[in-house]
């Protein structure tokens, strides 16, 4: 039942203002991407647009290979689940499950015996009977998912499903979606603004910036060797020095540091995850030196600002201030693998200064 | 000791008073309701005890013989005739009133029509102007294009239905989720099949509201049936005024008032009935 879906060019404005500006996105079948972007970015009007919701000014949409462009969104089996679930509040939770079936021509004792069984998927049977308005917030949209499936959708479509709800109940969704792609094989795109809720979902990972999609990898990729700056800064990177690469190595007001073969010399940003910074152990080797200039919690860690000779590099540490505190000297090291240098040819952001360190602009996590 | 157990006695001081408080409220309520009550009420009272008595003079409190003969007076003068008119010239009115009302009230709500504002007045007039002088204008153009008198009439009470139809259904798509009609289409339902098991499912209630007040509307006229109407056309309305007008046998003119007065409020007990079925399941 699952589709491959492919969308080219899409662009689409609202007034004057362009939202997208000719987005190309694959999704193989079976396989869940994550569309990750900015409120505002035009994540959910390229979902309606893949629904048939909404019109695209220019592209094309292609499910199993076939055009859907002006096809309606009942005849395109793409499931759309939204942040508010929608339930029907007129039928109870079995008929909203079976409503997908009924309105295909399905007699109602078959369609509600088989919502049954998308029911039992989702873990509520025991509410069959019951009315939307009675459910929490999580079985609401357990609910809507049961819905989507018993449509048994080519591409099941989730548009910021579970922002709505408690971090809690968020996670034992995100295992239940993981377990329902393993129950009914499905292709999925998922809309969200959520990186933790885009890793946790998704095979792969599509981030949406400035109307086009300028990265599709896995998570673990698109943080460890971000394409552009105004990538690294997206997915919360705090650490982009510029400087030179030459012979393998680059050199910048953080010393010279070993980086990955095959980068090219020239100039260019390197760009190191603050998660990925250690400070060094008595007696272990260290990369680069710092002085501490503040220190703040971040969740169940510590996030330090250090000033490298003039350089400023975040990193997280499970070291609290009275371990590591302003003004205290660290040795850092920046494992190798960690390392990814960003050409500046490509380089996206404004505020970079030549030979100078610079660090992305600052985002809360 | 004495400081543990104080404010737990404090609060239990509290609550009395609190308890009365909503005891009297609750008092207070209840005789409101029930005054409310038996001034609605008590104008059918005397209407009723008419309608049975065969023989009631004054000074006596209470009819002297009962019977029905009132009921025979009345069916003789027209009213079982004049109840079918009645009856078709509301529920015709009711059925196209309805519609029309909720279609224009989707469309402004939903910013479909220019100039929407405007219209919304417009829709609103015949609530502001004064019936006969518009039937007035009307019945000369009906009788010179020579439109039948019953058409002319449905027309009209339709325009003046209309105000009626079109606030309620507004209310209704105010707070009418539309995505919900987007969402049975990603799974599945055409638009025909979204329009009958969910968009109308979840505004039935105002339908129903809504429908209930141009019926009532086309019941209560009077005015409109006996100039549009041009005799042809005899409701229980204008019966009610012809006979109290001329015949003076008090028992069949409560008759035709209960007549006029027992289908709507049959109807509402039913409405009542059946929201609430729908609220508690």
């Amino acid at each position: 039942m699952s589709g491959n879906l492919e969308i080219r060019g899409i662009e689409r404005s609202f007034g004057e203002m362009p939202v997208l500006d000719g987005v190309d996105l694959a999704v193989d079948a079976g396989q869940c991407v994550a569309l990750l972007g900015p409120s505002g970015s035009g994540k959910s009007t390229l979902l309606r647009i893949v629904a048939g919701l909404d019109d695209p000014a220019a592209g094309e949409v292609y499910l199993d290979g076939r055009l859907v462009n002006g096809v309606a969104p009942e005849r395109r089996r793409t499931s759309l689940v939204f942040q508010r679930p929608r339930l029907f509040p007129h039928l109870d939770v079995l008929d909203n499950v079976a409503f997908p079936l009924t309105v295909s021509g399905v007699r109602r004792r078959e369609a509600r015996a088989s919502a049954a069984r998308f029911l039992e998927l989702v873990g509520l049977t025991g509410l069959a009977s019951r009315r939307p308005s009675t459910l929490s917030g999580g079985q609401e949209q357990r609910v809507a998912l049961a819905r989507a499936l018993a449509a048994r959708p080519r591409v099941l479509l989730l548009d910021e499903p579970f922002s709505a709800l408690d971090p809690e109940v968020r996670d034992d969704m995100h295992t239940l979606v993981r377990d329902l792609r393993a129950a009914v094989e499905t292709t999925v795109l998922v809309v969200t603004h959520d990186r933790a809720e885009a890793a946790a979902l998704a095979d792969t990972v599509a981030v949406l910036l400035g109307g086009r999609i300028i990265a599709h990898d896995t998570i673990d990729a698109l943080h460890t060797r971000p394409s552009c700056l105004a990538l690294h800064d997206f997915l919360g990177g705090r650490n982009a020095v510029m400087g030179e690469v030459v012979a393998g190595r680059h050199l910048s007001s953080l010393g010279v540091l070993d980086v990955p073969w095959g980068t090219p010399d020239g100039r260019g940003s390197l760009v190191v995850r603050q998660e990925a910074l250690r400070v060094a152990g008595p007696g272990e080797a260290w990369d680069v030196a710092g002085v501490v200039t503040s220190t703040r919690p971040h969740g169940a860690r510590h996030l330090v600002q250090l000033d490298c000779s003039g350089a400023p590099l975040a990193l997280e540490t499970h070291l609290g201030p009275s371990l590591l505190g302003v003004g205290d000297r660290a040795h850092v090291v920046v494992p190798h693998e960690a390392r990814h240098v960003i050409p500046d040819t490509t380089h996206q952001s404004p505020a970079t200064t030549a030979g100078t360190a610079v660090v992305a602009p600052r985002r809360e996590d | 000791m004495t400081t543990i157990s104080a404010p737990p006695s404090r609060r239990v001081d509290a609550a009395v008073p609190q308890r009365r408080r909503s005891r009297i409220g609750s008092v207070a309520r209840s005789s409101a309701s029930a005054a409310l009550g038996v001034w609605w009420l008590a104008p059918l009272v005397p209407m009723l005890l008419w309608a049975f008595a065969d023989r009631w003079s004054f000074p006596e409190r209470l009819p002297r013989q009962w019977g029905l003969d009132g009921w025979q007076t009345a069916f003789e003068a027209g009213a079982g005739s004049a109840m079918v008119w009645s009856l078709a010239v509301a529920v015709v009115v009711s059925v196209i009133a309805t519609p029309l009302g909720a279609m224009a009230a989707r469309a402004l709500e939903t910013h479909q029509i220019r100039h929407g504002r405007l219209v919304g007045v417009l829709l609103v007039l015949p609530v502001a102007v004064p019936p006969f002088a518009v039937v007035f204008g009307l019945t000369s153009v009906t009788l010179r294009w020579g439109i039948p008198g019953s058409i002319a009439l449905i027309t009209a009470l339709v325009a003046f239905a209309l105000p009626y139809t079109v606030s309620v259904m507004r209310a209704a798509y105010a707070g009418h989720d539309l995505t919900m009609e987007e969402q049975a289409r990603t799974l599945g339902a055409s638009p025909r099949s979204t329009l009958w098991r969910v968009h109308l499912p979840m505004v039935a209630p105002s339908l129903v509201m809504s429908a209930f007040l141009a019926f009532l509307v086309a019941w209560s006229d009077y005015l409109m049936t006996l100039v549009l109407g041009a005799g042809r056309v005899t409701t229980l309305a204008q019966l009610l005024g012809s006979s109290a007008s001329s015949s003076g046998h008090d028992s069949s003119v409560a008759v035709i008032a209960v007549l006029i007065v027992a289908p709507p409020l049959v109807l509402l007990a039913v409405i009542h009935l059946s929201t609430r079925r729908t609220a508690r399941a």
